[in-house]
């Protein structure tokens, strides 16, 4: 018989079991992360490649005006397909993330700053150009766009895409030197 | 010699992998109880284990030293649960992600157990999380509270429902007697 009393023991009991059974699948975790770390920390990142192909350079000091020439000429280009285009960037006012959907009902950025949580994109135009600036100290970022919802996680504009889990995240680097 | 965990966080912080991998090897038990107290899923929170590693790993120059750093490497592990609960498209798995039952075993003892393991793992996540941490890691109030980025109070009113709830739960299989319903 069991009473309530031994609650507490009984839920200890089990979840020690839980922890347990999970030593099989984590054996040889520490070889795996070691690997994984070494190979993200050997893969160039696509600025970074194209610095190398196209020997391109970037300051900081244009990189709000460039910015929002590109968006808009993006924004014309791509204004009418329902496709998000993301355009984040780096300076010194701030990252700025945007995505050109005249479609879409809300948009929303979230990424390792955030810990994932979605924070809004505004339109206050109504021209379908949705942006927020976030001041982000220098660093590497993992970021996804939520489009009504939907997960968008490739932005064309990103330094590196990572897949994990299934899904595409994209990554910035800002102020380090590494990226934009 | 064994290293002490500040100097294995400085030597990682230094570049040093074999000391990361020192702290993954201490700590991936305590970081998989994390993830499985959200995502539920024993297989989703191996794969949640090694991305929070790994995350940490990139992370760590964000670190407070003068912090605890279990904490620090537990609120990592819960961010990246969360985000892949956010993104995980299938149903959610039903409870219990232990073993199954073997027809061998089936005395009172492990009905008891299995009921208790499955009155746990049912709990919605906003009760599961909180009692998980509490039961498994030991964490104080105050802790939990750090790690799932909630208030202490919040913790404190999870951890009471969610304790009810399996309580009343068990009670209903007739597995706990003395609960007044």
């Amino acid at each position: 018989m069991m009473w309530s009393s031994d609650l507490e023991e009984r839920i200890r009991e089990v979840l020690a079991q839980e922890a347990e059974a999970a030593r099989e699948g984590l054996e040889g975790l520490e070889e795996r992360v070691m690997r994984a770390i070494a190979q993200r920390a050997a893969q160039p990142s696509l600025w970074q490649r194209l610095k190398e192909r196209w020997g391109l350079t970037f300051s900081p000091r244009w990189a709000l005006a460039g910015a929002a020439s590109l968006a808009l000429i993006l924004g014309f280009a791509l204004g009418r397909m329902f496709a998000p285009s993301p355009l984040p960037l780096s300076a010194q006012a701030g990252t700025l993330f945007a995505v050109v959907n005249p479609q879409a009902h809300s948009v929303a950025v979230m990424g390792d700053f955030s810990a994932w949580e979605p924070i809004p994109l505004t339109d206050p135009d109504g021209d379908g150009i949705w942006t927020a600036v976030l001041e982000l100290p220098p660093g590497r970022y993992a970021y996804a766009f939520l489009v009504d919802g939907r997960w968008v996680g490739q932005d064309p504009q990103a330094d590196e895409y990572v897949r994990s889990f299934g899904e595409y995240a994209s990554v910035r680097y800002v102020g380090t030197g590494g990226g934009a | 010699m064994v290293l002490g965990e500040l100097e294995l966080v400085q030597r990682s912080l230094e570049g040093d992998l074999e000391a990361w991998g020192e702290i993954v090897r201490r700590y991936k038990e305590a970081v998989f109880g994390v993830a499985l107290a959200i995502l539920r899923n024993r297989a989703d929170a191996e794969d949640a284990t090694q991305e929070a590693f790994i995350r940490a790993y990139e992370r760590l120059h964000y670190y407070d030293l003068s912090r605890k750093f279990s904490t620090w490497l537990f609120a990592v592990a819960a961010n990246v649960a969360k985000n892949m609960l956010r993104k995980r498209r299938r149903p959610d798995p039903q409870p219990s992600p232990g073993r199954l039952p073997d027809p061998a075993e089936v005395v009172w003892k492990e009905e008891m157990q299995e009921a208790v393991k499955e009155a746990v793992w049912s709990l919605p996540d906003s009760y599961r999380a909180p009692l998980i941490l509490r039961y498994w890691h030991e964490m104080d109030l105050a802790e939990i509270a750090q790690v799932l980025g909630l208030r202490v109070g919040t913790v404190k009113t999870r951890l009471h429902r969610g304790r009810a709830l399996v309580k009343m739960r068990l009670a209903e299989q007739g597995v706990i007697h003395d609960v007044v319903q």
